[in-house]
């Protein structure tokens, strides 16, 4: 700790430069914390256990077209399927069409078996599950949506989808509190009112949405309905929930890989950037150097020092950065989860956080390493003559 | 000051070109020390065939032209620079011996510096400044701010402790660069040219103070000058000439040594 003062202003010897290495640092960080966050959340999202062991059954040309209801007493039939319900995005706009939330069309009872732990069913009072069933207007919503908008049991929610071109007016029968917070941004409601209301929807689904006993039978069974549908029309195409929802981020673009390029370039900028700071202070203080080896500093305990500049500057930098990215995280979750309910997920996990920083102290170190050994292992004549 | 000394030939003075400049063994002894650089394959001679003993609380002024290898020497003694040949002890130790570390363990106990420019660390204030050599021993922060304090008042900067090196006029920051080769009571101080970039008034000031460090705390003083006023302030000046020594002049002998700020610290 003697050392703590001639380290801390030895960094700040050219306080611009300085802070402006510091920016760049947190800045990097930032956006390095930032998309890794972004990846653990698109990971943890076609990764879920419960996700796990549900298949998705849709038309084999698109998710968008429609299959026959009848589908689902052959997936009823198979004996490693524990529930089956129907499923149909809704896309319904509430009041105006910037109130924009997840909402599904669902076969009510079975929705409740399948979906078990997203809607919490455990917790819902009985009476709301009850309602529910019985209400055909009855609908189920997430308790961040409905704290959202300030709905409450017995409240009417109207919606009105430009897909269907239908209106319906939906009354809140329980307010469902789910394991994620992402869980809670959906309204969920019955298919019945669709099939009903929409000619070319009556005896048809979006798609099926199956249970599985156990997750290692998803393959296998997949691989069954697709075979069994093979020659009907339409074809159907069956997958693990996962690979859909992975699927569904394809469609963005191959995030995974994109983000994964930048991290790279960014920690790559940040050895450069940081390199070219300290080899530029080391280097202007040659003679200090020398004058601290004179008067006794071994070339290590310099050496030491010099680190202990590095890693300061990395660690302040570091821990600027990922307060920043914790915070953006915390924002760009309340922001983006209105149109894409998985980002309520939206964290910068604290594995990621240390990592990071783990990461931005070896960058410091690794940058400073060099220019230190070099100015350390100079003839403290040579470096004196110097001056 | 007198400049009225014994001429001698260093070479006819055998091993002792030092003469009586002191008290006691000798704390330098050099025989036959020599100090070549190398550009490639070509050695470039420096110092050759050096003999010379320096007593403990000798006064020493090395003298001569440009390029004659009196920083060489300083260099060689201060134990930043290593020999190419020969002997080379001092304080009592055998340097040619000693690897890297060890030379800087042994300059951190051993011997303070004073330097033309006076090399002080600009981000850390006086008082910092001269605690330097104090962090490398086991003194805890109480005992090194008496040794500072003390330090600070030697060279009555005690009011400018918390100036930084910018702050401070020429002839301040060499008072705590001496501040600084003292603080740690070594044996051996060595002084370049320390008066080359300070005014008459200023230079006098400093080598009153290097007097001072000599004649009242018994410090051995080996000093580079090119300036025959700051060399008549020794009791010897040693003359260099194309790296060999040339001749010895006695200008005065110095009092009995005594210790200084506590005695020795602990590394």
């Amino acid at each position: 700790m003697k050392y703590a003062s001639l380290v801390f202003r030895s960094l700040f010897r050219h306080r611009l430069r300085t802070l402006l290495t510091l920016s760049f640092l947190a800045l990097s960080v930032f956006l390095v914390a930032l998309m890794q966050g972004f990846l653990g959340t698109l990971d943890a999202l076609t990764t879920s256990s419960a996700s796990g062991s549900r298949l998705v059954v849709q038309d084999k040309a698109s998710f968008t077209n429609v299959i026959p209801e009848s589908y689902g007493n052959f997936l009823r039939a198979q004996p490693e399927i524990e529930a089956v319900t129907q499923f149909q995005w809704f896309g319904g706009e509430y009041k105006d069409p910037k109130n924009f939330f997840a909402n599904f069309a669902v076969q009510k009872d079975t929705y409740l078996q399948v979906y078990r732990e997203e809607a919490g069913v455990d917790l819902l009072p009985p009476e709301g599950v009850r309602d529910f069933l019985q209400d055909g207007n009855g609908c189920i919503v997430g308790k961040s949506l409905a704290d959202k908008y300030g709905w409450k049991v017995g409240d009417v929610v109207p919606l009105r989808s430009p897909i269907f071109n239908l209106s319906v007016r939906l009354n809140v029968r329980a307010i469902f509190q789910g394991k994620r917070q992402s869980d809670e941004q959906a309204l969920v409601f019955g298919l019945k009112q669709i099939q009903e209301a929409v000619p070319w929807m009556k005896g048809r689904v979006g798609s099926f949405v199956v249970r599985v006993k156990s997750s290692q039978d998803i393959p296998k069974l997949c691989e069954r309905i697709d075979r069994n549908f093979a020659n009907a029309s339409p074809e159907t195409l069956s997958m693990s929930e996962n690979a859909f929802n992975l699927n569904m981020m394809k469609m963005f673009g191959d995030f995974g890989t994109m983000l994964h390029s930048i991290t790279s370039a960014v920690l790559v900028a940040i050895l450069l950037v940081t390199a070219s700071t300290m080899a530029m202070t080391i280097r202007e203080r040659s003679t200090q150097i020398a004058v601290l080896r004179a008067l006794g500093f071994t070339a290590g305990k310099v050496m030491g020092l010099l680190l202990a500049e590095g890693l300061l500057l990395a660690l302040m930098g570091g821990l600027l950065g990922l307060g920043l990215a914790v915070l953006a995280a915390k924002v760009t979750a309340g922001l983006a989860s209105a149109i894409l309910p998985w980002m309520a997920d939206f964290y910068i996990p604290p594995d990621t956080l240390l990592l990071c920083l783990v990461g931005t102290l070896a960058m410091g170190l690794l940058s400073t390493f060099v220019p230190a050994y070099q100015a350390t292992r100079k003839p403290i004549v040579e470096a004196l003559r110097a001056l | 000051m007198s400049n009225s000394g014994n001429d001698g030939n260093a070479g006819s003075n055998g091993g002792n070109g030092g003469g009586n400049g002191g008290n006691g063994e000798p704390i330098i002894r050099l025989r036959d020390l020599a100090k070549s650089y190398y550009r490639g394959s070509l050695e470039i001679p420096v110092l050759t065939g050096i003999d010379l003993d320096i007593p403990r609380g000798g006064y020493y002024a090395l003298m001569g032209p440009s390029g004659s290898g009196k920083t060489t020497l300083l260099n060689l003694l201060a134990g930043i620079d290593r020999p190419t040949g020969g002997e080379l002890e001092v304080c009592g130790y055998r340097l040619n011996d000693f690897d890297d570390n060890e030379l800087a363990s042994w300059r951190a106990t051993n011997v303070g510096f004073i330097f033309q420019n006076y090399n002080l660390i600009p981000v850390l204030n006086a008082y910092e400044n001269i605690e330097l050599p104090l962090l490398l021993t086991e003194l805890s922060r109480a005992q090194r701010r008496e040794r500072v304090l003390e330090a600070l008042q030697l060279v009555n900067l005690t009011e400018q402790m918390q100036h930084f090196p910018r702050q401070l006029s020429g002839g301040q920051e060499q008072r705590v660069a001496i501040a600084r080769a003292i603080v740690h009571d070594p044996d051996l101080i060595v002084a370049d040219e320390p008066t080359g970039a300070l005014d008459a008034k200023n230079a006098e000031e400093a080598l009153n103070l290097i007097q001072h460090l000599n004649e009242e705390l018994g410090k051995t003083i080996v000093m580079v000058t090119h300036d025959p006023k700051a060399a008549r302030h020794a009791h010897i000046q040693i003359h260099l000439e194309k790296g060999v020594l040339d001749r010895t002049v006695e200008v005065h002998e110095l009092p009995p040594r005594e210790p200084l700020l506590g005695g020795r610290v602990p590394h």
